[in-house]
């Protein structure tokens, strides 16, 4: 998805298509992150409540159940502090012991491919790979 | 001086220089000055690690680390969530009260327990209640920091530059307390309603949101009732035994270490994960800084700057106090005021020694406590606790500039220091005379 895709609405992607994360893309398509679903989640959690998660039991129902809210039109690229995701990525000739090598490095269940200019040519996602491997 | 003296003191200024400019990890800097200064002679094993006068001050870091492991327990059970909640809807949600409130809970935690801890704990709770009020944020973060540091000058505890006068000069938990608790809740009183000017802009809150404040259930922050049970009574006993360590010929360190270990032992939590928030790192900057001032004493450096402050202030203890009090407070904005009051202590020491260790000659000790502690809300880097404050306000989107803090900061700073100047001269040189 594009650095300018709001989170709000990649978060509804994922959850529609059921996809365990996605590659962050810029103006030229080469990957600028690759996030597991759980990062996005982190991005509607306030930071007050990562830090001291004691914190979110003392918020009433009513407010907790729309904390997604607080996302408002952020996007993606807003949403980043960008040295923290560095993404995950594999050239279109690696083998499944180095994308799986990659995904555990980079605790991500996602990889992109990238082609011989850096441009996001596909992803992998450990779904895939465990098929592949497993059989 | 001698060249092994001279060499000394162009090794400490070169670390002092660093440690100032945080381009290298103060750390780094304070072991590396530490080990240049066992290679270069200037001292050695037995009087870096042994000594009292010129050595680590085990006081000092055996405190720290019990205080630091109370802390550790303590924060796992959600008592100072519950504390600023339940305090902040006794205000029903007017802005400029939360801000009170939260300025006397953050002071009175810094005076138990250290700064830093204290503004970790405070900050999450206050980025809550200020989007619940929809008020800006940082002009309370800014106010906290400020609080937890004149806060923590009220007690031997409080701020770390206290805990090493304490164990330099023999004062106790005490006389911190009759000395400086005093003139701080004055002092509290001026900053409350400087903050009301400061930041007037920030206490128009909608109606709507306030009622917010008042469904925040603070009792869900109790989330393990016998650990709070047994945390409060550890800090009970610790905090009698205190003020009771001259009759209980225990030192502070001995106490807060006991406590540490007790509540540890008794806490049933995992005593590797506990340990875990301990800042060896910042004992061990105190372990180098200690090294690097001890090299100054065997090297006669302290002895000769003691003699020449020991002559200026001989018979001028009034002005030699003041002078401190404000000299050590532009230090202490400018460096953190941790290694300047390491430097410094042994030279009051032998000062105050020369001059006969009466009450007015000790109030050079409180001069120096008050000038180092309450500087270091001069500027955004002054203290541990900005840049904290800083950093967690940044990381949650509200950029706080260093001069943005610094302009309030310099205000504080004077205002407090205009306030404190008459406490020492009338109390120690006037009436104490």
């Amino acid at each position: 998805m594009h650095r300018s895709t709001p989170v709000a609405e990649a978060a509804k992607m994922l959850a529609r298509l059921s996809l365990p994360g996605l590659v962050v893309i810029d103006d030229d398509g080469r990957p600028v992150a690759v996030l597991p679903c759980v990062e996005i989640l982190s991005m509607a959690v306030p930071q007050y409540c990562q830090d001291d998660p004691t914190l979110a039991r003392v918020i009433d129902e009513a407010a907790a159940d729309v904390f997604a809210q607080q996302l408002g039109d952020r996007t993606l690229a807003q949403a980043m502090p960008g040295h923290r995701w560095a993404p995950a990525t594999v050239d279109g000739d690696a083998t499944a012991l180095e994308v799986a090598a990659v995904m555990a490095g980079a605790n991500s269940p996602v990889v992109a491919i990238i082609d011989g200019s850096g441009k996001v040519d596909g992803v992998i996602t450990l779904t895939t790979l465990l098929e592949r491997v497993l059989g | 001086m001698s060249a092994l003296a001279w060499t000394a003191v162009v090794v400490f200024t070169v670390a002092y220089v660093l440690i100032a400019s945080e381009k290298i990890h103060r750390v780094k800097v304070a072991l590396g000055g530490a080990v240049v200064m066992l290679l270069i002679g200037a001292t050695d094993a037995h009087h870096a690690l042994f000594s009292e006068e010129s050595g680590i001050d085990w006081n000092v870091i055996v405190l720290l680390i019990g205080m630091m492991l109370i802390v550790a327990v303590l924060r796992r059970t959600g008592v100072f969530e519950y504390i600023a909640i339940w305090s902040v809807k006794r205000t029903r949600g007017r802005p400029f009260l939360v801000l009170v409130v939260l300025i006397v809970v953050t002071a009175v935690a810094s005076a138990a327990l250290d700064n830093v801890t204290t503004v970790l704990l405070i900050a999450p709770v206050t980025f809550l209640v200020c989007e619940r009020l929809a008020v800006p944020v940082v002009p309370y973060l800014i106010a906290e920091a400020m609080a937890s540091n004149i806060g923590g000058t009220a007690t031997l505890v409080g701020d770390p530059p206290n805990i090493i006068i304490a164990s330099r000069s023999g004062l106790s938990y005490l006389d911190f307390l009759i000395h400086l608790a005093p003139i701080i809740v004055l002092v509290m009183v001026v900053f409350i309603a400087l903050s009301r000017v400061m930041f007037r802009g920030s206490f128009d809150a909608d109606p709507e949101r306030v009622r917010g404040i008042m469904e925040l259930d603070e009792k869900e922050a109790i989330h393990n009732p016998r650990l709070l049970v047994l945390g409060l009574v550890v800090l009970g006993f610790v905090t009698v035994a205190f003020a009771l360590h001259t009759v209980l010929h225990m030192e502070p360190s001995v106490v807060a270490i006991v406590g540490g270990l007790v509540l540890l032992a008794f806490s049933r939590l995992d005593a590797e994960d506990v340990a875990r928030d301990v800042e060896w790192p910042t004992l061990l900057f105190f372990a180098g800084l200690f090294i690097m001032v001890g090299a100054l004493v065997n090297t006669g450096v302290i002895e000769q700057v003691a003699n020449y402050a020991a002559d200026a202030a001989s018979g001028r203890l009034a002005t030699a106090s003041v002078g401190l009090l404000w000299g050590s407070a532009v230090l202490s904005g400018v460096v953190d005021n941790i290694p300047y009051v390491a430097t410094m202590s042994p030279v009051v020491a032998e000062v105050v020694h020369a001059e006969g260790g009466g009450q007015q000659a000790s109030a050079l000790w409180w001069a120096l406590a008050l000038g180092a502690d309450l500087g270091g809300n001069a500027t955004a880097v002054g203290a541990s606790a900005n840049v904290v404050i800083i950093g967690l306000a940044e990381r949650a989107g509200h950029r706080i500039g260093f001069w943005q803090f610094t302009r309030y900061g310099l205000l504080v700073t004077t205002v407090t220091l205009l306030v404190t100047t008459p406490y020492v001269i009338l109390r120690y040189f006037v009436f104490g005379g």
